[in-house]
């Protein structure tokens, strides 16, 4: 049985709910749609919800759509794992190559506010060589950027999450503290601060996108656990919750259950709006810009079906690269048992963490960083982890499960390396909008697997050394999505420039995390917002200088 | 708002019937030798009715030991059994200094062993906590500072033993105690109390990142209380008005910041309704009023001083 | 086979506590009320599955099945699907009809008898079959026995045990938290309203 929001449009009508108070409304302003906004923006994530705050705080007449609807957190999300798989995408995509990914939800969200719903809330900067990764540590590709700028525009997302983070971060470079305070770790969290300590390297309680401290109509964090099934408490400083309302509150109207199927362009090869279907029918809203955020599946996806014959291999496609370069992130883990009760369903699933292998480059031999964190899945997710790893069923899996207050376990976030082979592709299969469904194809490189490999060890010996026994692997698993639409100096090798404009269609830009050139070893949904702020303060500085085309 | 006022109404009347308790004067026990009227206001009379105020700021302190670590240990499940300790010499204590402040009598027949046991305990207990901290992966850091035993809790009780034992001397018309000035002494256990409490609800403000502007005034206000009642007890003679005012300003404040915890426990999820979480998740309710409690000596240690006693 | 390692304690006691909210209860009184009968596979289908989830998830008879076949029909019913798959299966709807007919084709095959008729040692060992790839009738029509097994049979029978109140007390998981999470998070420390495990089995 659907949800009311799942059915019916709820941004509509001049007005957009306000999550933070139940049953309460905000007015938003509409536009018509023959008359061309400043922006339409597809996606409203971690990188759509972003720009568009921003760019209609600078002014921009800015209108978001997005396939998923618009909760309300407080009201409309169950404690229920099962019933709140409806924050996933549900359209159906096909994975192949030789290590077919597994989404949903890992990694793949479909509401207001994006993945960002049902993320874990881990907030982490990039390790500053990354953005030279190729010229200083000899692998992958540089970024366009240099670590300075975005280390100013991490601090600006930090503050409008109000991340609550350690007071002292042990590695990099000195960053502002944190706006908020660290949350107490659960006993899962001080195994890994435990295991650790005995092998010799640092830790430090997990920077979260979740309320340690009251925020303005948000909650606190209850430490119920139900993180990535959705925040009932609005502690969560989802998208949804932070960049929406603001861009709400600036102008920008917000269009949910819009999925848009084609970005149209013209004679001149310029962006001139998109079609979207709400309300049962297919609709079109001129634009004078369109941005792409609907992540590193559905933009390569939009783009390459939006053909025309001045663009038969898609929109921005020049070099090809469209839907290359697929990287996920190994979330390879290793699970345990301790005598002592853990219960680690209590509390965000990863209270603690450990950056050691992002920046020590010695020890290695492999090219990149992983870190790893604590758990805590809940009884759906973790059956299914202990089905498909151990491949138990019957009595033994009762049993096994039995064990479920005294489970700890480590997980990583490794870096996978750019491979053109890995990619999207349109499938013939079509979906319940009649466009093509996609095709993710990956397999792991063998540097992704001596890392993974690396993890795995180091992840046992820390678990075996806090006191855990009984350890096994999960060796199937795999987590965030870039590079799709990747960032690069050359039209002939990326997609867009530093700016997230597309090298092709200067009106065409793309905000999510497809323009990563690499990946890193930490979760990706920091840098993207810090890039969305940058790439509005560089719009803002092209539209000042007139450089901003108009159709 | 409207469902906040009464409960910011009760709050505020049980601070205010605890502080016109704290200023009003107790008729005297029949039993006792009546003081002649002439007598009132002469230094006897009013090293009485100082240790008076005195015994019920640390009757006051000692009730707020007992609810304080009533909660906290509770939230701890009384892991050891040892925290049960605490509760019971808080309420030892508030009772004899409850039953000092009513009989109003210039002799006590105990012996040390309240003010004694309390201040032991106090000071167990910090060892205790400090173990609490230390223990930890990441040993004395900000994050156990944070999450772990209050550092600074049991010094409340060890407080309120040193603020029993001061009253207990001056009931017995001694005016020094190991060279030191009496007043001198009050005015240092309440400048060293106030230094402590306020580090220590500043510590918890920082944890809570000041998200409210309202949270740096126990930071504020007690050092310079402390810092006034401290300059007045060296120069001694004459009104000393700013430290007073400065006392009844923090005596006012305690009371408000009792109202500010008990909107900050509605405020969180679930408010009222969920309050098996937000009693002991929420800011602790016990800890402003120890501000009136300490207020109440200091200013019982300003007459003293400027009394010249 | 486990005995009871959180006695006396079921999740569904905390329904009018601040641990449940309204769309919690609305959500799990759904689950809950499921009809014991198929709406979407037919007769034959149901019986397979029935008799494949009580090989998979074997219940102890002293209390209420959770009612895995009704879970996974109204899962076929509402078509809720992963939201990918991997590209060498068929659909969700297609891949179960098609597994369950095939596993009901090798029972005949072996023993002339449709799956749910052969005995539960002769069930799992056509499961461990499954599970490893070995079986071929054409009935499987090409869909690989070993990865439906892996990614559709074994994981929607297991989540859906484990998405059922009775599992949740089974493993002293919390439940359902919201508004009131949990206050006490370090090791061997419970609220009053978690479960309290029976020591004699822990470790």
């Amino acid at each position: 049985m659907p949800d009311d929001a799942q059915l019916v449009p709820r941004g509509m009508h001049g007005r957009a709910p306000d999550v933070l108070r139940v049953g309460g409304w905000l007015p938003m302003r509409e536009y018509r749609e023959g008359e061309p906004v400043d922006f339409a923006i597809v996606g409203t994530g971690a990188g759509g919800a972003t720009l568009a705050c921003r760019l209609a705080e600078a002014g921009f007449s800015v209108v978001g759509f997005d396939a998923g609807p618009w909760w309300r957190p407080l009201e409309d999300f169950a404690s229920d794992e099962t019933h709140q798989q409806k924050l996933y995408w549900t359209d159906e995509r096909l994975c192949d190559g030789r290590d077919p990914l597994v989404l949903g939800a890992n990694n793949s969200g479909q509401s207001v506010g994006g993945s960002t719903v049902h993320f874990a809330m881990v907030s982490l900067r990039f390790r500053p060589e990354w953005f030279k990764a190729r010229t200083l540590l000899g692998y992958g590709a540089d970024w366009p950027i240099d670590w300075r700028e975005m280390w100013r525009y991490y601090r600006e997302v930090e503050q409008a999450l109000k991340i609550s983070g350690p007071v002292r971060y042990p590695w990099g470079p000195k960053r502002p503290r944190y706006p908020y305070r660290p949350h107490e770790l659960n006993a899962a969290a001080l195994v890994l601060a435990q295991g650790a300590e005995a092998m010799g390297i640092a830790w430090a309680p997990t920077p979260l996108a979740t309320l340690s401290a009251p925020r303005g109509g948000s909650h606190p964090c209850v430490y119920r656990g139900f993180c990535v099934s959705g925040c009932s408490t609005n502690a969560k400083q989802s998208a949804l919750v932070t960049w929406i309302p603001r861009a709400v509150a600036a102008g920008a109207e917000i269009r949910d259950l819009a999925m848009v199927g084609r970005i149209e362009t013209d004679h001149r090869g310029l962006a001139t709006g998109v079609h979207y279907h709400r309300c049962g029918r297919w609709r079109f809203q001129r634009a004078r810009n369109v941005v792409v955020a609907g992540y590193a599946i559905e933009t390569p996806r939009l783009l390459l079906s939006s053909t025309c014959a001045r663009f038969p291999d898609g929109l921005a496609n020049g070099s090809g690269l469209v839907g290359r370069y697929l990287m996920t992130q190994s979330n390879q883990a290793v699970y345990g048992t301790m005598e002592r009760e853990v219960r680690w369903y209590k509390g965000p699933p990863s209270l603690s963490l450990s950056e050691h292998w992002n920046y020590a480059d010695s020890g290695k031999d492999f090219f990149g960083g992983y870190c790893f964190m604590s758990q805590g899945p809940l009884p759906v997710a973790w059956a299914g982890i202990v089905a498909s790893s151990r491949k138990l069923w019957g009595a033994a899996l009762r049993q096994e499960m039995e064990k479920y207050n005294h489970q700890v376990g480590l997980k990583m976030v490794g870096e996978v390396l750019p491979d053109a082979k890995n990619r999207v592709t349109l499938a013939d299969e079509k979906d319940r909008f009649g466009l093509p469904v996609a095709r993710v194809t990956f397999s792991y490189g063998e540097n992704d697997r001596k890392l993974i490999r690396h993890a795995l060890r180091f992840m046992r010996q820390s678990l075996d050394a806090a006191g855990a026994r009984e350890l096994w692997d999960e060796e199937d698993d795999t987590c965030h999505l870039n590079g799709t639409a990747r960032m690069g100096t050359d039209p002939r090798s990326s997609v867009v420039d530093a700016d997230c404009r597309s090298w092709d269609i200067p009106n065409l830009w793309i905000c999510d995390g497809s323009v990563f050139p690499t990946v890193g070893g930490v979760n990706p949904s920091l840098t993207i917002q810090a890039l969305a702020c940058r790439t509005a303060d560089r719009i803002r500085a092209l539209a000042a200088r007139g450089e901003l085309y108009a159709t | 708002m409207m469902r906040r006022l009464p409960l910011l109404a009760i709050a505020g009347m049980v601070g205010l019937g605890a502080f016109a308790a704290a200023r009003m004067r107790r008729p005297q026990r029949i039993a006792r030798r009546p003081q002649p009227r002439a007598k009132r206001f002469g230094p006897v009379a009013l090293s009485a009715t100082v240790a008076r105020d005195v015994d019920r700021s640390a009757a006051l302190l000692a009730l707020l030991a007992l609810a304080d670590s009533g909660l906290e240990h509770y939230r701890g499940s009384f892991h050891n059994r040892v925290m049960y300790v605490p509760l019971g010499v808080a309420a030892t204590t508030m009772v004899a200094c409850l039953r000092d402040a009513a009989s109003g009598s210039r002799r006590t027949q105990r012996s040390a062993a309240v003010p004694g046991l309390a201040i032991t305990t106090g000071i167990v207990g910090t060892g205790f906590h400090i173990y609490n901290i230390a223990k930890r992966p990441g040993g004395i850091s900000w994050l156990n500072l944070f999450y772990a035993a209050p550092l600074g809790a049991p010094a409340a009780l060890s407080l309120a033993g040193l603020l029993d034992g001061t009253a207990r001397l001056l009931r017995r018309d001694r005016h020094a105690f190991a060279g030191a000035p009496l007043a001198r002494l009050l005015a240092g256990i309440v400048a060293a109390g106030l230094v402590g409490s306020s580090a220590e609800a500043g510590l918890l403000h920082f944890r809570g990142a000041y998200h409210n502007p309202a949270m740096v005034i126990p930071v504020i206000v007690p050092p310079a209380a402390a810092f006034l009642l401290a300059r007045a007890a060296m120069c001694r003679r004459g009104r000393h008005a700013p430290a007073r005012w400065m006392l009844l300003s923090l005596a006012a404040i305690g009371l408000a910041g009792t109202g500010f915890h008990a909107y900050g426990v509605q405020r969180n999820m679930g408010g009222w309704r969920n309050l098996s979480q937000n009693l002991l998740n929420g800011p602790p309710l016990p800890a402003p009023p120890a501000f009136t409690a300490l207020a109440i000596a200091g200013l019982a240690a300003l007459r003293l001083i400027e009394t010249g006693a | 086979m486990s005995g009871a390692r959180y006695p006396g304690y079921d999740v569904l006691a905390k329904r009018h506590t601040p641990s449940w909210n309204e769309k919690t209860r609305r959500v799990i009184d759904q689950r809950l009320a499921l009809p014991r009968e198929p709406r979407f596979l037919d007769a034959a289908e149901w019986q397979t599955l029935e008799a494949v989830a009580a090989r998979v998830v074997p219940q102890p008879p002293d209390r209420p099945p959770v009612p895995i076949a009704a879970m996974i029909d109204d899962k076929l019913k509402e078509d809720r699907r992963d939201g990918y798959r991997d590209a060498r299966l068929p659909p969700l709807r297609e891949a179960w009809r098609r597994g369950l007919a095939a596993l009901d084709a090798e029972a005949r095959q072996r023993f002339r008898v449709p799956f749910h008729s052969i005995d539960s040692a002769e069930q799992d060992a056509l499961l461990e079959a499954a599970q490893g790839g070995r079986l071929a009738h054409p009935a499987w029509g090409g869909m690989r026995c070993g990865l439906f097994f892996a990614k559709r049979l074994l994981l929607d029978i297991v989540t859906a045990y484990y998405g059922h109140p009775t599992a949740w007390s089974e493993i002293g998981f919390g439940g359902p938290a919201s508004p009131r999470g949990y206050v006490r998070m370090e090791f061997d420390r419970r609220d009053p309203w978690e479960a309290v495990e029976d020591k004699p089995h822990a470790g």
